[in-house]
């Protein structure tokens, strides 16, 4: 009986470890395949083996592995509302939780909240005068975007120029200060108002050249047949009102385009910046914590 | 005693019976899955049994040819082109191998690869001499060529193929190019003759109305200029010259589109031929 007892025993202490081991093979085995499939630049799939997989039976080691390759995965396949959830869930006990953060609060930045992505670079630790440099740059970019020009320069005197990892980003975040400094945000009105006194005119002032001669060429023309149909057949006459009634629109329409190629003209401007301000805040992060 | 060695037995056999069904567990929910249509998620079973490995070659095999069926259902010729390309498994028999190299072949030319597609094709012919009588790579490779434009070596693929079926009665295509149209002769019609473009590009009724609209900046412009309303008529000569100009690149589309309906009919003619549908 007691033979029998504890032979019963050893069996259900076996198939335990058995199912113990099992459990931890399967979890391990998932993210092998995840990787696997991360490798083969199979993101779709390995987004989608990652969220079948059941994190609350995790240890806090596995659920950092996990929340890391997800929200890497998610990264590469611009995911990037889901790369910045799975990165942030990374704990502070985890080797990859510095690059976690960085890469969260990059994405973030990439999709316009720089509040937040602030608030997360704050809580990077910086391991080395090298990597506080970096975060000291991300915060200069995140500050150039949205244009605060006073706080990128007081950030930008801590650059020392002298990482390789980053040092012609930074150079390069200087250019874009002082050419979004030059440039000057042109009036809507007075565009508007250069168009009315001489059409095209208003084009010109906003920078497009090209089309400041594509709207006086016809303006102008509409008007003169307009003016010597009114100078020979009068008021009356249908030639006048014909080419009077298509002048008075071109004219019109002159004007107004003028108005919004200033929007369209500062809305090119911010856009072309904003790209090349978060790609050169992105190279530096690749640099260093792909190493 | 017994109850030891028992129990030691079963343990041993849980922990290993396990593992070998799983791969071909994993096929099966594939295929179950790509009859439903869920091609994706067929796909991801597919890649778990070509990760697992093993040497099971008919298991692989059939986990490859799986996942090229998921690619080519999606339409996804350049990925499964891709992914044939990378799979390196030795183990599979030469029929296999040929198999795969053939359909890489197919997936390049639906992929618009024609270049991609002859290179496949005339590297088959290399690793595989002997079991190289493969109609569909023949087939494949002339109409890549036809694609490209390339009529000499179109040809002289066409003539292999034809030779190497029985082919009585069978008329050469390529003695009867498609006439194709000249783009800059339509341009200097169009330029010399208003409308004369588009009749050259063979439509007759934009022709008419692009010459009818010349013709009435010209008529404005010259009445206005006899009844002494000058800038008018510089306006008539405006309207003239607006569609005069339109009717030039006009008829070079126009030319452009003749010629892809005439290749692609061309090719159409030939595929008909080769593949007897």
């Amino acid at each position: 009986m007691k033979r029998l007892r504890f032979v019963s025993i050893l069996f259900c202490f076996l198939i335990s470890s058995v199912f113990l081991a099992a459990q931890q093979r399967g979890f391990e085995e998932e993210m092998r395949f995840a990787n696997y499939l991360i490798g083969k630049s199979l993101y779709p799939e390995a987004i989608d083996v990652l969220s079948g997989m059941d994190t609350t039976g995790m240890s806090p080691e596995q659920k950092d592995v996990f929340f890391y390759t997800m929200g890497w995965a998610a990264y590469q396949f611009k995911q990037l509302e889901l790369a910045e959830v799975s990165l942030m869930k990374v704990s502070a006990q985890s080797e990859e939780y510095r690059k976690s953060r960085a890469f969260a609060a990059y994405t973030l930045a990439h999709r316009g909240h720089y509040t937040r992505a602030e608030a997360i670079y704050r809580t990077v630790p910086a391991q080395d005068s090298v990597e506080a440099e970096l975060i000291r740059m991300q915060h200069a970019g995140l500050a150039l975007l949205q244009k605060q020009y006073q706080r990128y320069d007081s950030l930008r005197k801590g650059f020392n120029y002298s990482s390789y990892l980053f040092q012609q980003e930074e150079a390069k975040l200087d250019k874009f200060y002082s050419e979004m400094l030059a440039h000057k945000n042109k009036s809507p009105f007075l565009a508007g108002l250069y168009s009315a006194v001489i059409p095209g005119a208003g084009k010109w002032y906003a920078g497009k050249k090209k089309q400041a001669i594509a709207a006086f060429l016809p303006v102008a023309s509409l008007g003169a047949v307009a003016y010597e149909a009114y100078r020979k057949g009068g008021v009356k006459s249908a030639r006048f009102i014909v080419f009077g009634s298509i002048f008075s629109l071109f004219y019109i329409g002159n004007i107004w385009g003028s108005a919004l190629s200033v929007n369209v003209e500062r809305n090119e401007f911010n856009r072309e910046y904003e790209n090349k301000i978060l790609f050169n805040m992105h190279i530096p992060l690749r640099n260093l914590y792909n190493q | 005693m017994k109850i030891k060695s028992f129990l030691t037995c079963i343990f041993l056999c849980a922990i290993f019976t396990t593992s070998r069904a799983q791969e071909s567990d994993w096929l099966k929910e594939g295929d179950r899955l790509m009859q439903q249509g869920d091609y994706f998620h067929a796909s991801v079973c597919y890649e778990r049994v070509l990760f697992e490995g093993g040497n099971n070659a008919a298991l692989l095999f059939n986990a490859v040819t799986g996942k090229l069926n998921c690619l080519k259902a999606e339409k996804k010729f350049a990925e499964a082109d891709r992914f044939l390309k990378g799979i390196l498994i030795p183990d599979f028999s030469n029929e296999q191998k040929f198999f795969l190299a053939e359909q890489r072949m197919l997936c390049a030319y639906l992929a618009g690869q024609f270049e991609n597609c002859i290179s496949q094709a005339d590297l088959m012919k290399i690793l595989f001499p002997s079991e190289y009588k493969s109609n569909l790579a023949a087939i494949l490779r002339v109409l890549s060529y036809n694609e490209l434009q390339q009529w000499k070596e179109a040809e002289q693929a066409w003539k292999e193929w034809a030779a190497a079926v029985d082919s009585m009665g069978l008329q050469n295509p390529y003695q009867n190019l498609p006439k194709f149209k000249s783009e800059e002769k339509a341009e200097r019609l169009a330029t010399f003759i208003p409308g004369a473009g588009q009749f050259y590009a063979g439509r007759p009724v934009e022709a008419l109305i692009g010459i009818l609209f010349q013709a009435a900046g010209v008529y404005y412009g010259v009445t206005s200029f006899l009844n002494h309303y000058y800038l008018s008529a510089w306006a008539g000569a405006g309207i003239f010259g607006s569609f005069h100009m339109g009717g030039v690149r006009r008829s070079k589309a126009l030319v452009r589109g003749y010629n892809k309906k005439k290749m692609a009919a061309f090719n159409a003619m030939v595929r008909a031929q080769m593949t007897g549908k």
